[in-house]
């Protein structure tokens, strides 16, 4: 019974979607040309803008690193009040349901947020990346305080060990690996995330390819793409090696 | 000889199930004292209540002269002096054997110098003899989530030695380990204790090896102590008893 109305659901919400949506089938074929067109226009890139990119990627790095900077100071704090075993349950609870209130809202709307609260630039976006970011990461820390095993704290207390040696020789070892891997990896994900937050006029390089894909530009909007997927694969690149390093 | 423990009329239930009855024990310093006993015995209860670790029991105890409070964990430099080896090992698993070890020194270091790494010369010294007397120096750099299961109780042994403690009490010190391995793994930590003048009280399922090891048994069933002999006058039948007989049976409250 529930299998069927499970069926029912998905089969109906896929009929609703195809046949309501104004999908035209025939704008496929004039796609084709114009797609071309496009990619042609976007050839050979322009790569005499290479010091606005460095102005754009340089933009978008400070974004990026000061946006985890302060996401991480938050989020220690709010972590700290969303972890089971340090809080109480009604602090922990209200801290968690806060945390994935703002985990829900999309980065690109409070982006558009910051930049009607305090104008163009990169400001707008280290204050949406730090918002977004720290809904994540506060409850990244918090698991990992959570899962720090109990016996060797014990251990230390029992040797004698005050609480803030367990702190530090107990607790701080079995967290730190994890910390440290999910702070990079958020890095990452501000890094990507920051690249477009141009387009909303919060500052770095997707600035640049959105003034230029309006105005035209394509080889030069080409320019900032291939700029844009060089720092991607690079930045992949640096996670992957850490991550390496703390396990 | 001077008294190491003293534990009279020790009564203790987790949510209303009895798990220590009426325990009268005391132990000379320098002695090594086997609990034996079944699943759900009470061994682990009673090692962990003369660590001060355990709460809401009655009666009194008093550990290296010290009196334990059934409410109140005891001072730093108290818990220090007795050692405690944990079944599971319960090692910082990122870290190497060598700060394993000076783990153990921390509730003899000042504590700040301590958060902050810094450790005095004769810290590392301690750490480096105990590492030799123990075999474990060729490891001293490897992480302790590398190493093999015995080799992680040798750590956990040297850690316990490290703390300079006047008595060691060991929960199941070598339950996780082969028989051969078991047998190394006591006889380094009954005979590093010995040459110590360290108390030892370990508990274990196998009577065997408490029979080659222990001055002194203890049968511990359903929380209540059965025999309390010297290794030698426990018999095979008193042993099979205690894990397979009728507690109320006649004949086998034997208490010294």
């Amino acid at each position: 019974m529930h299998r069927t109305v499970t069926w029912l659901v998905v089969v109906g919400a896929i009929a609703w979607a195809a046949l309501t949506a104004d999908v035209e089938m025939a704008k496929f074929a004039k796609a084709g040309p114009r797609l071309w067109d496009f990619l042609s226009r976007m050839v050979p890139p322009d790569f005499t803008i290479w010091q606005d990119m460095l102005r754009g990627l340089a933009e978008t790095l400070q974004i990026a690193i000061l946006g985890t900077l302060f996401a991480v100071i938050l989020s220690v704090f709010f972590g700290v009040l969303a972890s089971e075993t340090l809080m109480q349950p009604y602090i922990w609870r209200s801290t968690r349901a806060l945390l994935a209130a703002i985990r829900a809202i999309p980065l690109i709307l409070v982006a558009m947020l910051m930049v009607g609260a305090v104008g163009l630039g990169p400001l707008p976006g280290i204050l949406a990346i730090t918002f977004h970011a720290t809904g994540m990461l506060s409850k990244f820390y918090a698991e990992a305080i959570d899962n720090v095993a109990a016996g060797p704290i014990t251990a230390l207390q029992s040797a004698g060990a005050s609480r803030q040696q367990q702190l530090r020789y107990g607790i701080w070892p079995q967290m730190a690996p994890v910390i440290l891997r999910d702070t990079v990896f958020r890095f990452e994900l501000n890094l990507r995330e920051s690249l477009v937050l141009g387009v909303v006029g919060a500052g770095g390089i997707g600035l640049y390819i959105q003034t230029y894909v309006r105005s035209f530009q394509y080889e030069k909007a080409a320019t900032a793409t291939l700029t844009v997927i060089i720092l991607v694969l690079l930045s992949e690149l640096a996670n992957g090696y850490l991550k390496k390093r703390v396990t | 000889m001077t008294t190491a423990l003293t534990l009279s009329g020790i009564s203790h239930d987790f949510n209303g199930e009895v798990s220590l009855s009426d325990i009268n024990l005391s132990m000379e310093s320098g002695e090594c004292l086997a609990l034996i006993g079944p699943s759900g015995a009470g061994k682990s209860t009673l090692l962990t209540l003369l660590d001060g670790r355990l709460k809401g029991w009655s009666g009194t105890a008093s550990v290296l002269k010290k009196t334990l409070d059934a409410n109140k964990p005891p001072q730093r430099n108290t818990r220090a002096d007795t050692g405690f080896i944990f079944q599971d090992f319960a090692l910082v698993d990122r870290l190497t054997t060598y700060q394993n070890v000076m783990n153990g020194r921390l509730g003899r270091t000042k504590n700040w110098a301590s958060v902050f790494g810094h450790f005095s010369t004769q810290d590392h010294m301690i750490v480096g003899s105990i590492l030799r007397d123990t075999n474990l120096a060729e490891l001293a750099d490897r992480r302790v989530d590398q190493l093999s299961g015995g080799q992680r109780q040798r750590v956990a042994i040297a850690r316990c030695l490290a703390q300079e403690p006047k008595l060691i009490l060991a929960d199941e010190p070598v339950s996780n380990l082969d028989p051969a391995l078991a047998e190394k793994v006591l006889q380094l930590l009954t005979g590093e204790a010995r040459k110590r003048g360290i108390g030892v009280v370990f508990t274990s399922h196998q009577p065997e090896l408490s029979q080659r090891f222990a001055d002194r048994i203890v049968g511990l069933r359903d929380g209540r102590i059965q025999f309390d002999q010297p290794t030698h006058e426990v018999s095979e039948g008193t042993i099979e008893k205690l894990y397979f007989g009728s507690s109320t049976e006649p004949g086998l409250r034997v208490v010294k």
